[in-house]
């Protein structure tokens, strides 16, 4: 699977926002990143880390102040809108909240076939037909399709939202937050729907979320965010057994387990997620850093190679690794 | 304390039952909407039966009976053409909803999609519409009605066309408010994600979602086109006597008011206030029902 | 005797809707539960379980149409449910404090934060100010916020998420209150500072020697923050328990169901998420067993209401099938 050519790929993307007075909001700020087809790629940070803002940007939901997206080879990060639109049918996304991210004035079957009228040329028939199997691949009964958004449950509209999604047979799809606003019981049969979907397709997927232990089931590979800027980059399971920036160890220690027997390792970081406005000097993250010396107020930190493949940390606190000055080097 | 009270079983009433329990129900709703919705319906059934109700042609003379007052014969006496008032007042009620309801059609129908427009497309172009209607705005609109209507010709057909320009702005203000509070929810993001073109994301996503409080306004004015075009017609533009229309029956009975002759006046301007006021309350009524701000607070 | 005793707590929402038909919404059905001084409960349920409902039960803030039809809440000796508005408005905030979630909306946003505090003591006491102003700098410091005289100057808007939650716990403990609820405390604070809002939450129990309730959909809060657990469905409380016990043995299908889900106990397209239907509709609640349409182990006899089960001391199922799950579930 490395050889493969990414479905997507994302060069020193960033994104700010004019907050007023002049000053600007950093967002995202100069993410690499590429997804090969059939993997997830789990992103993961707190509010304020800009997650969203970079899957939204992505898919030119949001127009990037700086760098490149590269979409199956092609260079889309200043197409137009309108030169775009075809290539939606290929990249598709699943909003945080289902109960704001459908039309409440159209019938479950019209919002699931959408995408299809918009880019397949389909009779009503054919289109109705379709309707019926993605319903059923997302395990919702038909009775559903003539109904309206409002009668639902929060799963049961996350599906629809998924049915939607998948409808053209997208090659990316961008999975914002998808399980958060539901409950326990119905996120992990969201997170079963969609491993078999990958599984089946070998859809790509960004899956987006604060909640380790769901990124942790369902990605390949995962991205720590901080301020908008990637700190960590690893295998899931690297990730967890050997996390090497200070902060996805702090992330990683304050997440609590559903287990009373885990025990909580303690690196609690003092304070909160400063202000993405004025971002802090040399390395974002050194105002909480445990282990932050003077050199970090002033060096803004490069990749550095962490013991196994495609495992890089941005801290100049790490030794050992080579430092890397740009990922495609390694590529 | 485990055992509970039960909740009803859902047993299916009877159909008659059912629509008398739904007449309850709005009732308990919005009793104003209620009370407003019998006296439109009142008037609307005087409206289309208005032939089989009347006693006499309304605009037939009877030169014997001038100035008649209410008698047995007469229920609301007769004007000074010697028409009787009560077939003129029922046959009224046509040209109140025939210049309401297509007058509202009308400003909807530009009003909707120039608020629609105004709000997704925002800068420049909503800066220009804006201002037009801000400007059409600072005149009192009965004085741009008068000018519009003496300028274009005095016809039924240009009092509507005037009043439903002039009320435009108050449907295009409201739908644009509402489109600039959810251009920017999910539900539009997700439609522009899923490849929707921006006309489609406007009128099939946006603009079902924000047509509520227009739709809430349709009776209020409604009510102030009635009000407005029985002004013209008192004044002496628009609709012209003998036409059984109560404006201009207002303004024939203000001349012989001073002589005693008071009824000529007074059931064609109670019929007049009645509608308005029953209009005003559906208005009301429906602002609570369809608004969610207003419908928690009770 | 238990500081907060709640027995046969049953609140229904009574409403006409649109066709004038009578609709209950059977929101808490015969809640009971017990707890001591020093002791930690969470409440855990999914959207509509009736956590919140339940604190809100407890303390009188039950707005129309819902209402309490039956039970007893016996707090120090006090039945709640009875007592008039005025002497409830008088517990609640200091015998009973309440911290809830979205902490800046519960801030007033036109005083200072100082003077909220000063507020709410001088509300519920005969303090001099320079008393009150003492004890809100104490609080300000026991929450763990550097520069409290700093802070008291401050607007609410100048606060980030984590500093108005401290500061709405600072709030709660003014008067010494003796039960502490806390309503979803950390949801939509980030995982870093929720560990410090749960660890200061938990050290204020011991050091004022207060009970608390936790209400939570999170099982990792209940995992290392409650001593009990009370697992809530559809208005019942299904399960409850000390913690380590639940989490080792539970004995009702759904909560087994629970905290199977969890990522921790499952790997993603494993299936067995049975329980993972939709919550079924308060208006019309099935008879007997809220659980068992949904539920893998139902039978007929759980069309009648389940009866609660001591399993050890303390831990208590409402199935008619506690116990005898394991045979059953190695034949079906």
């Amino acid at each position: 699977m490395t050889g493969a050519q990414p479905v997507l790929s994302v060069r020193g993307l960033t994104k700010q926002f004019a907050v007023g007075g002049g000053r600007l909001l950093t967002a995202v700020n100069k993410v690499d990143l590429d997804i090969r087809p059939g993997e997830t790629v789990g992103m993961v940070g707190e509010s304020g880390s800009g997650k969203s803002t970079f899957g939204r940007a992505v898919l030119r939901l949001t127009e990037p102040t700086e760098g490149s997206i590269r979409f199956g080879g092609q260079d889309i990060t200043h197409i137009s809108q309108r030169q775009l639109r075809p290539l939606r049918r290929e990249m598709q996304m699943v909003f945080q909240d289902p109960w704001s991210a459908l039309n409440p004035r159209l019938s479950i079957g019209d919002l699931i076939t959408e995408p299809i009228k918009l880019h397949l040329n389909l009779g009503r028939s054919e289109r109705a037909d379709r309707a019926e199997a993605l319903a059923r691949r997302v395990r919702l009964s038909r009775d559903f399709l003539r109904r309206t958004p409002s009668g639902l449950s929060g799963g049961q509209l996350q599906r629809v939202c998924i049915a939607r999604a998948i409808a053209t047979s997208p090659k990316l799809l961008v999975l914002d937050e998808p399980t958060s606003s539901l409950d326990l019981s119905v996120r992990a049969g969201i997170l079963d729907l969609l491993a078999e979907i990958r599984d089946e397709t070998q859809t790509a997927m960004l899956f987006i979320s604060h909640d380790l232990s769901t990124i942790r089931a369902i990605s390949d590979r995962i991205v720590v965010l901080y301020l908008g800027a990637v700190v960590e980059e690893a295998g899931a399971e690297a990730l967890f057994e050997t996390p090497a920036h200070p902060y996805s160890k702090a992330l990683l220690s304050a997440h609590l387990p559903a287990d009373p027997e885990v025990k909580l390792a303690r690196h609690q970081l003092e304070g909160e997620v400063p202000s993405p406005i004025n971002l802090p000097s040399g390395c974002s993250f050194h105002t909480r850093c445990p282990v932050a010396i003077g050199a970090c107020k002033t060096t803004v930190p490069q990749p550095v190679a962490v013991g196994g493949t495609e495992h890089f940390a941005r801290c100049i606190r790490i030794q050992g690794g080579a430092t890397q000055t740009a990922r495609s080097e390694t590529a | 304390m485990s055992q509970v009270v039960q909740g009803e079983a859902a047993t299916a009433p009877r159909p008659g039952r059912r629509v008398l329990n739904r007449m309850i129900g709005l009732f308990r709703m919005s009793p104003v909407a209620a009370v407003g919705l019998l006296i439109i319906l009142f008037f609307a059934v005087l409206a289309v039966f208005a032939p089989w109700l009347m006693p006499y042609d309304p605009i037939q003379s009877h030169p014997g009976r001038v100035l008649q007052p209410p008698s047995a014969e007469h229920w609301f006496g007769t004007d000074a053409n010697g028409m009787d008032v009560f077939s003129r007042v029922i046959y009224g009620a046509r040209y109140g909803f025939g210049i309401a309801i297509p007058a509202v059609l009308l400003a909807l129908a530009i009003g909707v999609p120039v608020g629609l427009i105004a709000g997704y497309k925002g800068g420049y172009l909503d800066e220009f519409l804006m201002r037009i209607f801000d400007g059409l705005r600072v005149f009192p609109s009965i004085i741009l009605a008068l000018a519009v209507v003496a300028a274009t010709g005095q016809s039924l057909f240009n009092v509507i066309i005037v009043l439903g320009l002039l009320d435009a702005p108050v449907f295009a203000r409201l739908v644009r408010a509402e489109v600039l509070a959810q251009r920017n929810s999910v539900f539009v993001e997700s439609s522009v994600a899923a490849g929707n073109p921006t006309w489609r994301t406007m009128f099939v996503h946006l603009l079902p979602n924000s047509i509520q409080g227009a739709m809430a306004q349709t009776a209020v004015r409604a009510a102030w086109a009635v009000r407005i075009s029985a002004t013209l017609a008192f004044l002496g533009v628009g609709i012209q006597v003998p036409t059984p229309e109560w404006g201009a029956m207002i303004r024939q009975g203000a001349e012989v008011m001073v002589s005693g002759q008071w009824w000529v006046a007074v059931f064609p301007g109670l019929a007049l206030i009645m509608l308005v006021f029953g209009l005003n309350l559906l208005g009301d009524g429906m602002q609570d029902v369809m608004d969610p701000r207003r419908r928690q607070q009770k | 005797m238990s500081l907060l005793k709640v027995e046969g707590l049953s609140t229904h929402f009574i409403t006409r809707d649109i066709d004038n038909q009578r609709r209950v919404a059977r929101a808490l059905t015969d809640v009971n539960f017990a707890l001591d001084t020093g002791r930690v409960l969470g409440i855990i349920g999914e959207t509509g379980a009736g956590k919140s409902l339940t604190a809100q039960s407890i303390c009188g803030l039950l707005k129309p149409p819902a209402r309490i039809v039956g039970g007893r809440v016996t707090f120090d000796g006090q039945e709640l449910t009875s007592m008039s508005p005025d002497a409830l408005n008088r517990l609640r905030g200091s015998q009973i404090a309440l911290v809830v979630q979205n902490p800046r909306s519960s801030l007033d946003p036109l005083a200072r934060v100082g003077d909220q505090l000063v507020r709410i003591h001088q509300a519920h006491g005969r303090h001099s100010r320079a008393a009150s102003r003492k004890r809100a700098l104490d609080m300000l410091a026991a929450v763990g916020i550097p520069d409290p005289e700093g802070r008291a100057r401050a607007w609410p808007h100048e606060l980030s998420g984590g500093m108005a939650q401290r500061v709405l716990i600072a709030m709660a403990l003014m008067n010494d209150p003796r039960l502490l609820i806390a309503d979803e405390p950390t949801t939509g604070l980030d995982v870093t500072v929720q560990a410090q809002i749960l660890d200061l939450l938990r050290n204020l129990v011991q050091r004022f020697g207060m009970a608390m309730m936790i209400i939570t959909h999170d099982l990792g809060v209940v995992a290392h923050y409650c001593d009990e657990v009370a697992v809530m469905f559809a208005g019942t409380i299904v399960e409850s328990g000390p913690v380590k016990r639940i989490f080792s043995a539970p004995g009702h299908p759904y909560t087994r169901a629970l905290i199977g889900a969890t990522p921790e106990r499952r790997r993603v397209g494993q299936g067995g998420a049975q329980i993972g239907g939709e919550p079924p509709d308060l208006y019309n609640l099935p008879s007997g067993c809220p659980v068992r349409l949904r539920c893998a182990y139902a039978t007929e006899v759980c069309a009648s209401p389940p009866p609660e089960r001591v399993m050890t001391p303390g831990h208590v199922v409402r199935c008619h099938h506690a116990g005898d799950l394991d045979a059953r579930g190695s034949v079906a």
